[in-house]
Order: structure tokens, then C-alpha cells, then sequence
């Protein structure tokens, strides 16, 4: 078993689906020969063939709306968006279609796709490319959010998420593609949706976060370990459906909670995360849900992105702010 | 130096004239007597539907509805040409089709009547709802027609669209790729020369909306959509050369929007009222009912039983429509997901209370 | 391997001449190291290398002229500079390994907070009512308003002087609230006028075989109603609950099936059940599954009564005190016994013709 990385895991989980399911589908803009822009599908086509994983002209709500009318066929497409800042022209087919036609038609007809995008910054990349406005389709009732954080999870979560009945937005984020490497069993096990992963167990505070920030998250909480301060890290995951029941035994435990995010903070997911903590757990806070989250700017061009993300000095410090 | 290097031509077919005088070779369908009555009996019974639907909005019986007077031709065209396995994608001026196809005009009335159950379709069809987003349609019904190739199964998708959603990125996008990727799809465009207020000339510099095929690399055709003969045949052909693997075909069907654009419209704000009555001299069901009487298939008597057995059906309808049980306040949460996520229990609990209290 | 061209050195300069080369093929450099100097038609321009590398060609000797973006110096292929992998930017990449022990969910799972709406959450805080304490029977397990209410009230002090209800008693209690929240009921009274009889005649029995008779004519008061589904279950045997008063309250037993018993056989079932009533041994399965209901509830006062009907039943008929009446035929007046009939029935399953339809054939049956 080969020790791969995030990248190399979603393209794992999507040869292990288009194996055993014929009416899986993977198709996008330069998914073909090319195998994507970041070699996520790399050797699919090569391995499958041209009618199970092919190239489109490019047209993104050509793609959703393509995706749509497959679905509806009993296919399985799994489209990519080349990047999530190029998702924008599908929104109406996204919400307006892969969003509600089962609700609309009574359960008559329904759509079991996936759209894959890589989201976020951090990569040197040129505008627009680097965008995590994940907070949009979390708001949209019928779609679910899936956003992986590791190898293992992008797997298994990818699985699941191809397997759904339902549409599912499922977010990579960019800037870990190639990061970490895992071993990861191709054994075709999928991960829950709709549940939170626990990364490190703590005492004296939760943090919650997704994606990328993931990895900011866990080396601010081996920092403040060291400082006396035990972290609990939780990955969310899956950003809709929320598992707030994960998020609430942990600051139940904790009594105090900081939300990392990259997106920015207004209206982000963090506000959503923040408001259900505030709902449930009010008796269990020692101190207010604290958010460290991209700031309400368009991301900048790339030469100070790093100053947008939020850093391990930033999480520290909040964290820090809500210990007495 | 220059060449040329491609060039183009749209041909126009008309069988039937306005006044109803055969202008062609009689199509092969039209030596049954018994389908020019079924055609005939298809575009007078959605006529006196769309009557019936209009009075309804109008006393407070229904919501905003999308009448279809004067282009009952094209949809009953569609629904006649297509086979039980093919699958239709309405816009919204597709009743005649969809009637054919299994949809019941009461659900119709509950579609409008603000009732998601008017898009179960209890026939169970893997045919589209209405669609309101304009030109979206056209990408399904490529998403459709490709999964019948990518099965290889002899299958047609049928879509319509209207001539102002022929302007829309995703009437482009679906025509280009239906080309490219030679989809078994047929495009209807109902061209009854408005968009609500704005007239063909000021949506489009093109001659012809068929032409618009030509940019997408494969055939386009103009047909009289008054003339149920003509557009009969022609989307007919069309269906089956996609059935044939024979790539997309576009058909732009002439005809005039004799009726606001919906019923919260007010067309006589913006139709000159010689082109409406010239249009209306010219309408569908009148050239046809001549040319019935011509060929000495149809006389008054058949007129007034039809009129009747129609006028009864439409009634029963609307009986079925206005006497049906409403939806629980649970059925806006029980149709979203496969399952019911954790998160909607609660809300769903707190929309009863809320409903029984109030 | 990698070329690099001549760069436009001073804002749309055409060319330049090779002023003199600071490095020769086969040298090893580094970036911004002298690479070669141009002479331009403005000035002599220092060009540094623009990356590390080997040199593996030079365009040209000095004096000779290179047009801006043509090759001027070639550099040996790094292995690096395979498939970036990215068509924009550039993605980090570590050989590090992670170790990702990850938990499904929380790793010590609690009970789940307590499933309730909020105007759920404000009656158990009005009521004193601990929700988390609660099992709710509302769908998906939602606490409901009856869920507070009932522990509200369990928990809550019995005031001063008051017993609860217990056994026998708490089941009236429950069967006629039962009945008062759903039931629509209806009454009809009527007598008959039984002077044919001889003195040995059985009442009850004949009671039993009026109501069967009745049945026969009117099948819809021997019947169970499903309130939440509004249906209804018609029965082709009748199963007769005989409503049976004890020093413990009351019960209904129920003979099975009434029409293949004999008289006699019905007159000894009844007698054991009576007994077994009370000595208090009749067993559940004997309670259970009637179909109709005979109340003969006048052994010491009561003419008419508006009897309750337990769900799912239908119907019940009560049989009031026998009496003494002056009655009127063809305008002569005597005396014969009456005996008081009151039919209640739901109206939500019955219609009234189908209960005095009903009730006519009792009457009729008892007049024989």
C-alpha cells in the first residue's frame, strides 16, 4: 500500500468507483488526456476509455446542466470544475435544478451527482483561483458540502460522496493536494457524510475547522500544548449536512471553542457553526465562540495571500484570548 | 485572397397554408384518417384546457399561468411524433406534449395552482416539469440524450424552448455541445415572436433562429408552426435521425403568440392589434378545421361532440384539481433528501405546531 | 533543455550585439551570476543568469546580433522541471508522512440533546420538566406537548385529599377520555314492547340475538374506526362484549363469534364469565376483540342512558330498568312491559339511517 497524497487519493476513489459502477461518469474540462489541470484524474481516461472519462467544451453551466440531465438518467457523473472560482456561471443549474428537483417533482425524479472542485489559496495562482466561498452552496437547501482534509478522508469521503443520491459539492482543497502523504487503503470503504472527524483529543478548548486550515489548526494546537493549553481538533468535513452533535460533546467537554476558516467571515460557516454552539451550548461556554476566518476582502493577488489565511499566530492568539 | 469557405442554407416547409389549402405532398402519417382526427382532437382539447386555466386564474382559483393559444401545433406535434421511450423536456408551452405523454391536466392545475405534486406525474414518466429558468432545459435534455448514447439505447430527447431563450449562454452551450458530442436531441423552438414585451427583431440580428444551429455544426430547419402537417413531419424526421445515431436538429417553428405571456401580463400594451388579428386569421386549429371539412373528414356534428367530450374532460379536471386534498406542511421537508438528515426533524416539528396553531 | 531568451532590454529594443560572454558551455551557475553582457543601441547592459543550471549551448559570438526573443544561452534540463502538476501557480510538496488517527464523530459519544421545539423547550420550563429526562413519541422521537404534560403531571403533588385512580378505574378513566377526545357519538332511544314473552325467557340472551339479527341488516355498527387513518373494518362475525358491573368496577368480556354458540351455550358462557368476573380470573384474551357492545344496565334504576362507545367499536346498545307501561293500540290502552333500548353510535362511522335502521331490527327481533 503506497503512502499517496490528497490528489492522488481522489484519483484512487475515482478508479475504484468507475470500476465498480458502470454508470459513473468523470467528466470536465481537460479531465481527459490530460488527466486535469492538477492530475487529479490522471490515467482515467487511459483506463476507462473516452466514454467514461472524457472532456467537455468549455462551458460550466454546460457542465452542471449536462450533469443534471444525466443524473436524471440514473448516471453517476462526477464533474469537475477546474477551479471553484469558474463554478459561478453554473449556480442557476446548481441551485435551480441539481438542488431541487426531487423536492420539486415530489421525489419523482432526483439527481446523484458530484460536482469536484479544488478550492482556496495559498498556490501562487493567478486571481480568481483561489476561492473558498464554500458559505454559498452550504446555504442551498438540497446540496450537501463535503470538504476533505487528508488522503485518507478525501478517499473514503469522495466514495461516499459519488455514492449519495443526492447532489453533493465536494470541495479540494488546493493548497494540501500535495502536502501530506498517507497510506491509504484502496478497499473502496467510504466515510460517513453528514459526520465530524475528532483529529486530537484536548481539554481546555475545541477547535473546529475544514480544508486546508486543517493543518494551521493542528500545529497551533501542538503549540499551545506545549504552552499548557490542550487543544481538541475536530474536522467538520462535511459542511452541510452539519454534525453539530460532534461539536457540542466536544465544548460540553471544553467549554470554550475557536472556528478557523478561510473563507471570509462574514456569513461564513463559522457564523452558522458559531450561532448552533451558541443555541445549544450556552450552559457549557466559559467564553464566546471565537472565529479566525479570512478577512471580508476579495483574497488577494498571491504576493500577500499569506497574509490572508489565517495563520498559526492568529489561531494561537485567539485561543489564547479566551483562556483566563 | 479570399474564399469561401462555408456558407449556409435554412429551408422553410409549409404544407398547409393559412387558409388551410394544401401547399405540398401529403405526408405519409396523413393518409390515416384517424391520426389527422386524433391531431385535430389534441390541439382543440389543450385549447379549451388553456381556456378553462385562464378563467381559473382569473376568478382566484389558480396562480400566474402560461397560456398556450395559437401555438397548440408545435406541442402537439412533439407529443404525437415522440415514442412512449423517448423523454420530453418541456419549457412551459407544452401542454399539448405533455397531455399525449401521461401528464394529466390536473396536475397541470396543481403545477400552476402552486401544488409541487402537478410535477409528480403519477404515470411515472422520466419526462422533465415545466421549467421556468429560460433555456436551462436545453442542457438537460443534452445531459439526457447523452446518457441514452452513452447506453446505446435507440432514445430521442425532445426539448423546446422559446424564441427569447434562444439569447440564453445555456441554449448556446447545449446546442454546441450536442453537436460536438452528436447528441440523439431535438430542439423545438416555439418562435411565437415574443418574449413577454420584446419582439423577435429586437432579440436577435439573426434571419432565422435555425440558423443558429449552423454555429453549433449541424442542421437547422424553419417549418410553419402553424401548419400541424408540416410541423408534424418535420420534427418527426427529426426525432428519427437522432434515433438513427444521426446527430441534433434544430426546428424553428413559426407562430404567434395569441395570448398574454403569462396571466399576470397585459399584452395589449405592447401587440399591435392588426398583427394580432392578422395572426389570429392565420392560427392552427381554423386552417386545419378547413382543411378536415375540405377532405370531407369532419363536419359540424363531429365539431359539436368534440367540443363537448373536450369541455366535459377539462371539467373533470378541474373538479380533480380544486377538489384535491392539500399537501401536509411536512411535505415541504420530506422531499429533499433520499433520507431525512438530523437537522430537519426539529424544524419540521416546530412547522407543525406552527400549523396546526395558526 | 531549457532555452532563455534574449529579453527586450530597454522597453522595445529590436536586438542587441554580444558585447562578451562571462560564462562558456559546460559551466555550472548560478542564478543572477554575470551571464553575458549586450550592447545596445542605447547602452551596454549586464545580463544576469536567470536560474541555476548548466550551460549547454550560447547563441552566438560577441559581435554578432540576437533579436530580442530569440535564443541566446541554453541550460541542461533540470530534473526538477518535470510535470508541474498545476496549470497555474504552484503546489507545495512534502516528503513528510502523517500520522492522521482520526475518530469518526466524538470520541465519547453522550446522549443527544434532548429532541424538542422550542415551544416544547418553554411548556417543560413553565411545567418544572426536565426535558432531558423525557422519551419523546412524536415522529422521529420529537418530545411532544402530551410527553411534557404527562411527566408534568406525574411528577407533580396529588393535592390534599385526593386518591389516585388505579387499575380497573384508571382504565375507565383512559377508555372514556379516549372515546371523549375521539368519538362523535350519537344516541338513539327507543323501547320494546316484549308482553309475547313467556315468563322463562332468557333477556340477556335474547338481547344477544336481536343485536346479531341486527347486524345481518345493518353491518355498519359491528365495526372498528381507525381515527388516524379514517378507515373503517367491517366484520362478518360479531363479537359481543357484555358489559359486566363488579365490586371492582367494570369489565366487558367478550363472547366470540355469538352466532355459533346455541342459546344454551351462550346462557352457560355467560354464567362462567359473570363468575369469572368476579372472582377476578377471567383471563385478558377474554376482554379483548369485541366488535359491539349489550350494556344491561338497568338492574336498579335507569330507563335510558347515553352509553359510551369504546374504540375502535362502533356502537353500543344499553338496556335500560323493564317496566310497566300503559300503551296505546288502536286507541285502547294497556299495560305491558317496555323494555328501554338507547343506541349510541359514532357518527363519524355510522350514519344515522344505518342506526335506526339498526335499531328497528333489534326491535323488531326483540317483538318476535
Amino acid at each position: 500500500m503506497a503512502d499517496i497524497t490528497l490528489l492522488e487519493a481522489v484519483t484512487q476513489a475515482l478508479a475504484y468507483e468507475l470500476e465498480q459502477d458502470k454508470d459513473v461518469v468523470v467528466f470536465g474540462e481537460d479531465v481527459g488526456k490530460n488527466g486535469g489541470v492538477f492530475r487529479a484524474t490522471e490515467g482515467l481516461q487511459a483506463r476507462f476509455g473516452a466514454t467514461r472519462v472524457f472532456d467537455s467544451p468549455l462551458a460550466e453551466s454546460m457542465i452542471a446542466g449536462l450533469a443534471v440531465g444525466m443524473s436524471l438518467q440514473g448516471l453517476k457523473p462526477v464533474a469537475e470544475f477546474q477551479f471553484m472560482g469558474f463554478i459561478y456561471p453554473a449556480m442557476n443549474q446548481i441551485v435551480t435544478h441539481a438542488a431541487r428537483m426531487r423536492n420539486r417533482t415530489r421525489g419523482r425524479l432526483h439527481c446523484p451527482l458530484v460536482f469536484r472542485a479544488p478550492f482556496g489559496g495559498g498556490i501562487r495562482a493567478p486571481e480568481h483561483h483561489s476561492e473558498s466561498t464554500e458559505a454559498l452552496f452550504a446555504h442551498i437547501p438540497g446540496l450537501q458540502v463535503v470538504i476533505p482534509s487528508s488522503p485518507k478522508r478525501a478517499y473514503g469521503l469522495l466514495l461516499a460522496a459519488i455514492r449519495n443520491p443526492d447532489p453533493v459539492i465536494f470541495l479540494e482543497p488546493k493548497r494540501i493536494y500535495r502536502l501530506v502523504k498517507q497510506p491509504v487503503e484502496d478497499n473502496g470503504e467510504a466515510l460517513p457524510l453528514g459526520k465530524c472527524f475528532t483529529l486530537h483529543q484536548g481539554e481546555d478548548v475545541t477547535l473546529v475547522s475544514w480544508g486546508a486550515s486543517i493543518y494551521e489548526t493542528l500545529l497551533a494546537a501542538k503549540e499551545l500544548e506545549s504552552e499548557g493549553v490542550s487543544c481538541e481538533v475536530i474536522d467538520v468535513a462535511t459542511i452541510k449536512p452539519l454534525d453539530i452533535d460532534t461539536i457540542l460533546t466536544s465544548v460540553e467537554k471544553t467549554g470554550r471553542c475557536v472556528i478557523v476558516h478561510e473563507g471570509a467571515k462574514t456569513c461564513g460557516v463559522g457564523a452558522e457553526i458559531s450561532a448552533m454552539i451558541m443555541e445549544n451550548a450556552m450552559a457549557d461556554l466559559m467564553a464566546p465562540v471565537q472565529r479566525v476566518t479570512g478577512y471580508d476582502t476579495v483574497m488577494p493577488y498571491f504576493q500577500l495571500e499569506k497574509h490572508y489565511i489565517p495563520s498559526v499566530h492568529r489561531i494561537k492568539t485567539s485561543v489564547l484570548s479566551i483562556m483566563e | 485572397m479570399s474564399k469561401v469557405v462555408a456558407h449556409f442554407e435554412i429551408l422553410y416547409t409549409q404544407l398547409l397554408n393559412s387558409e388551410g389549402e394544401l401547399c405540398g405532398p401529403l405526408p405519409k402519417f396523413a393518409d390515416d384518417q384517424a391520426t389527422l382526427i386524433e391531431l385535430y382532437r389534441q390541439m382543440v382539447r389543450v385549447r379549451l384546457f388553456d381556456k378553462k386555466a385562464i378563467a381559473l386564474q382569473r376568478t382566484g382559483k389558480m396562480g400566474t399561468y402560461a397560456p398556450i393559444n395559437g401555438q397548440e401545433a408545435i406541442s402537439t406535434a412533439i407529443g404525437h411524433a415522440m415514442l412512449p421511450e423517448d423523454v420530453f423536456i418541456p419549457y412551459y408551452r407544452d401542454y399539448a406534449a405533455q397531455f399525449q405523454r401521461g401528464v394529466k391536466m390536473s396536475e397541470i392545475l396543481s403545477y400552476w395552482g402552486g401544488d409541487e405534486r402537478g410535477s409528480q406525474y403519477a404515470c411515472n414518466s422520466e419526462d422533465l416539469p415545466i421549467c421556468v429558468p429560460i433555456a436551462s432545459q436545453c442542457l438537460h435534455a443534452a445531459g439526457v440524450a447523452f446518457a441514452f448514447k452513452h447506453r446505446q439505447q435507440a432514445r430521442v430527447a425532445v426539448v423546446c424552448i422559446g424564441d427569447g431563450g434562444t439569447s440564453e449562454g445555456d441554449f448556446y452551450e447545449a446546442i454546441n455541445v450536442a453537436g460536438v458530442w452528436k447528441l440523439p436531441v431535438v430542439f423545438v423552438v416555439n418562435n411565437n415572436r415574443w418574449a413577454i414585451s420584446v419582439n423577435l427583431d429586437q432579440q436577435t440580428a439573426a434571419k432565422t433562429i435555425a440558423q443558429k444551429a449552423i454555429a453549433a455544426g449541424f442542421e437547422g430547419r424553419q417549418v410553419d408552426g402553424n401548419d400541424i402537417l408540416a410541423t408534424r413531419q418535420i420534427i418527426g424526421e427529426a426525432i428519427e435521425k437522432a434515433r438513427r445515431g444521426e446527430g441534433p436538429t434544430l426546428i424553428e417553428a413559426l407562430t404567434y403568440r395569441l395570448s398574454d405571456h403569462t396571466t399576470a401580463d397585459d399584452a395589449t400594451r405592447y401587440q399591435p392589434k392588426e398583427e394580432v388579428t392578422d395572426a389570429s386569421s392565420k392560427e392552427p386549429i381554423r386552417r386545419f378545421r378547413h382543411f378536415l371539412h375540405q377532405q370531407q373528414i369532419w363536419d359540424e356534428t363531429k365539431e359539436k361532440k368534440l367540443l363537448e367530450s373536450c369541455t366535459e374532460e377539462v371539467q373533470q379536471a378541474v373538479d380533480e384539481y380544486l377538489n384535491k386534498t392539500p399537501q401536509p406542511i411536512t411535505s415541504i421537508f420530506d422531499y429533499h433528501y433520499a433520507e431525512l438528515p438530523d437537522y430537519f426533524i426539529e424544524q419540521r416539528a416546530i412547522a407543525v405546531e406552527e400549523f396546526n396553531h395558526g | 533543455m531549457e532555452i532563455f531568451n534574449l529579453p527586450d532590454l530597454g522597453e522595445g529594443l529590436p536586438d542587441a550585439e554580444i558585447h562578451e560572454w562571462f560564462v562558456k558551455v559546460g559551466d555550472v551557475v548560478q542564478m543572477d551570476q554575470p551571464l553575458v553582457s549586450m550592447e545596445t543601441a542605447k547602452a551596454v547592459v549586464e545580463v544576469p543568469c536567470p536560474q541555476d543550471g548548466t550551460i549547454v549551448q550560447c547563441y552566438g559570438n560577441p559581435g554578432e546580433v540576437i533579436k530580442t526573443g530569440q535564443p541566446l544561452v541554453a541550460f541542461a534540463e533540470s530534473k526538477t522541471s518535470s510535470d508541474k502538476g498545476t496549470v497555474v501557480g504552484k503546489l507545495e510538496e512534502s516528503t513528510e508522512m502523517s500520522e492522521d488517527n482520526f475518530v469518526i464523530g466524538a470520541p465519547t459519544a453522550k446522549s443527544s440533546r434532548p429532541k424538542a421545539t422550542p415551544a416544547i423547550r418553554l411548556l417543560a420550563r413553565k411545567l418544572g420538566c426536565d426535558l432531558s429526562t423525557l422519551k419523546g413519541s412524536g415522529e422521529h422521537g420529537m418530545i411532544t406537548r402530551e410527553d411534557v404534560q404527562q411527566a408534568a403531571d406525574k411528577a407533580s403533588k396529588i393535592p390534599e385529599g385526593f386518591e389516585p385512580l388505579h387499575g380497573v378505574r384508571r382504565t375507565m378513566l383512559n377508555h372514556m377520555v379516549q372515546s371523549h377526545r375521539d368519538v362523535v357519538p350519537v344516541t338513539i332511544f327507543d323501547e320494546a314492547d316484549i308482553h309475547h314473552w313467556t315468563e322463562k325467557t332468557d333477556i340477556t340472551v335474547r338481547l344477544i340475538r336481536a343485536i346479531v339479527d341486527a347486524t345481518a341488516i345493518e353491518p355498519a355498527l359491528n365495526a372498528w374506526f381507525d381515527t388516524p387513518h379514517a378507515a373503517r373494518r367491517l366484520f362478518n362475525q360479531v363479537h359481543l362484549g357484555l358489559a359486566m358491573d363488579s365490586a371492582d368496577g367494570l369489565f366487558v368480556p367478550v363472547i366470540h363469534d355469538v352466532t355459533n354458540h346455541s342459546d344454551n351455550e351462550l346462557r352457560k358462557k355467560i354464567n362462567a364469565m359473570k363468575q369469572a368476573v368476579q372472582s377476578r380470573t377471567i383471563p385478558s384474551d377474554q376482554l379483548k376483540g369485541a366488535t359491539i357492545t349489550l350494556s344491561n344496565f338497568g338492574k336498579f334504576s335507569g330507563r335510558y342512558a347515553s352509553p359510551i362507545i369504546v374504540p375502535p367499536m362502533v356502537a353500543i346498545l344499553a338496556v335500560g330498568r323493564l317496566y310497566d307501561a300503559a300503551v296505546s293500540k288502536n286507541g285502547v290502552i294497556q299495560s305491558h312491559p317496555l323494555l328501554p333500548l338507547s343506541l349510541s353510535f359514532d357518527h363519524r362511522a355510522v350514519t344515522g339511517g344505518e342506526a335506526t335502521r339498526f335499531l328497528g331490527a333489534v326491535m323488531a327481533s326483540l317483538e318476535k
